[in-house]
């Protein structure tokens, strides 16, 4: 993925609010460079290509970052982040027509448990909830990967796909049923 | 949580399992410092060139910008401007759409001939 430094936003404002902008930029990039770095690697599945998705969502974050304070009402802007990444993991896909190969590198087993046999048995449910988690349709798998991985409530995820709180609670209850389901026929 | 818990039948505990797979991960360090590296660029670039533009204006161009009437000349500018260039898009694809045809025929003749 190429890095698309041009078309940010210029210096279209006074020295004094620009500075204030930058601080305020400073923070949300601070605060949720996890998070989207988080739900680039469960869409993508490797490091390298969940680094360039956070770079480019991180600039075109800042490109519209001034209009999107404006226009938030002093709500969290984790969500239009997240959407940002969201709509560039999808165009990803659509460019590169590639799926995602969500590794367990970074998934450890269950810490309470201990021996090597409950370890790797612990693995080997994660490998098939991972499984089964990339066969779910996209915006099933990106809800649950909203939910579960950056720990999102309800109506974030809505906005950041761009739904209602209602089609939301549907959509997370019909993609944890289905992964049920799918687990209980293996 | 036991496993006999996890499982109780054959109905999965799917949410505790999501909760295990899907932990949050720690970008590399590298990033931060590569971000950062990138905003200050591509900010510093921004402020550059709009203090090189600015320079550039006299002091009674920069009032004229200003003035709301003048404004529907650069619009128009750059209407005019997008036209001219659509019009030499044309011109170049048609010259290249002559030449492949030229060149088409001609190839097309050479697998003809024996």
């Amino acid at each position: 993925m190429s890095t698309a430094k041009e078309n940010v936003e210029p210096a279209s404002l006074d020295p004094d609010a620009k500075a204030e902008l930058d601080r305020a930029f400073e923070d949300l990039y601070r605060a949720h460079l996890r998070d989207v770095y988080s739900y680039a690697y469960y869409r993508v599945g490797n490091p390298h290509d969940a680094e360039d998705l956070t770079e480019q969502a991180f600039l075109q974050a800042y490109r519209h970052f001034d209009r999107a304070r404006r226009e938030s009402d002093g709500r969290p802007l984790r969500p239009w982040l997240i959407r940002i990444a969201h709509n560039l993991a999808s165009n990803y896909y659509r460019d590169r027509s590639r799926r995602p190969q969500t590794s367990l590198e970074n998934a450890d087993p269950i810490e309470a448990r201990h021996g090597t046999e409950a370890i790797a048995e612990g693995r080997e449910q994660l490998r098939q909830v991972m499984a089964n988690l990339d066969n779910l349709a996209d915006d099933r798998r990106d809800a649950l990967i909203m939910r579960f991985a950056l720990g999102m409530d309800n109506r974030e995820i809505a906005r950041a796909l761009g739904r209602t709180d209602g089609a939301t609670k549907v959509l997370i209850h019909r993609a944890i049923k289905q992964l049920q389901e799918e687990m209980s026929d293996e | 949580m036991s496993e006999a818990q996890r499982l109780s039948g054959s109905t999965w505990d799917v949410e505790h399992l999501l909760s295990d797979a899907l932990r949050p991960i720690e970008p590399p360090e590298r990033l931060s410092g590569r971000l950062e590296d990138t905003l200050s660029a591509v900010t510093q670039a921004a402020a550059e060139e709009l203090s090189d533009w600015a320079e550039e204006l006299s002091e009674s161009e920069l009032r004229a910008l200003r003035d709301p009437r003048n404004w529907v000349r650069p619009v128009f500018a750059v209407g005019a401007g997008g036209a001219a260039a659509g019009a030499l898009v044309l011109l170049e694809a048609r010259r290249r759409g002559r030449q492949q045809a030229k060149g088409g025929l001609r190839s097309l003749a050479g697998r003809v001939r024996p």
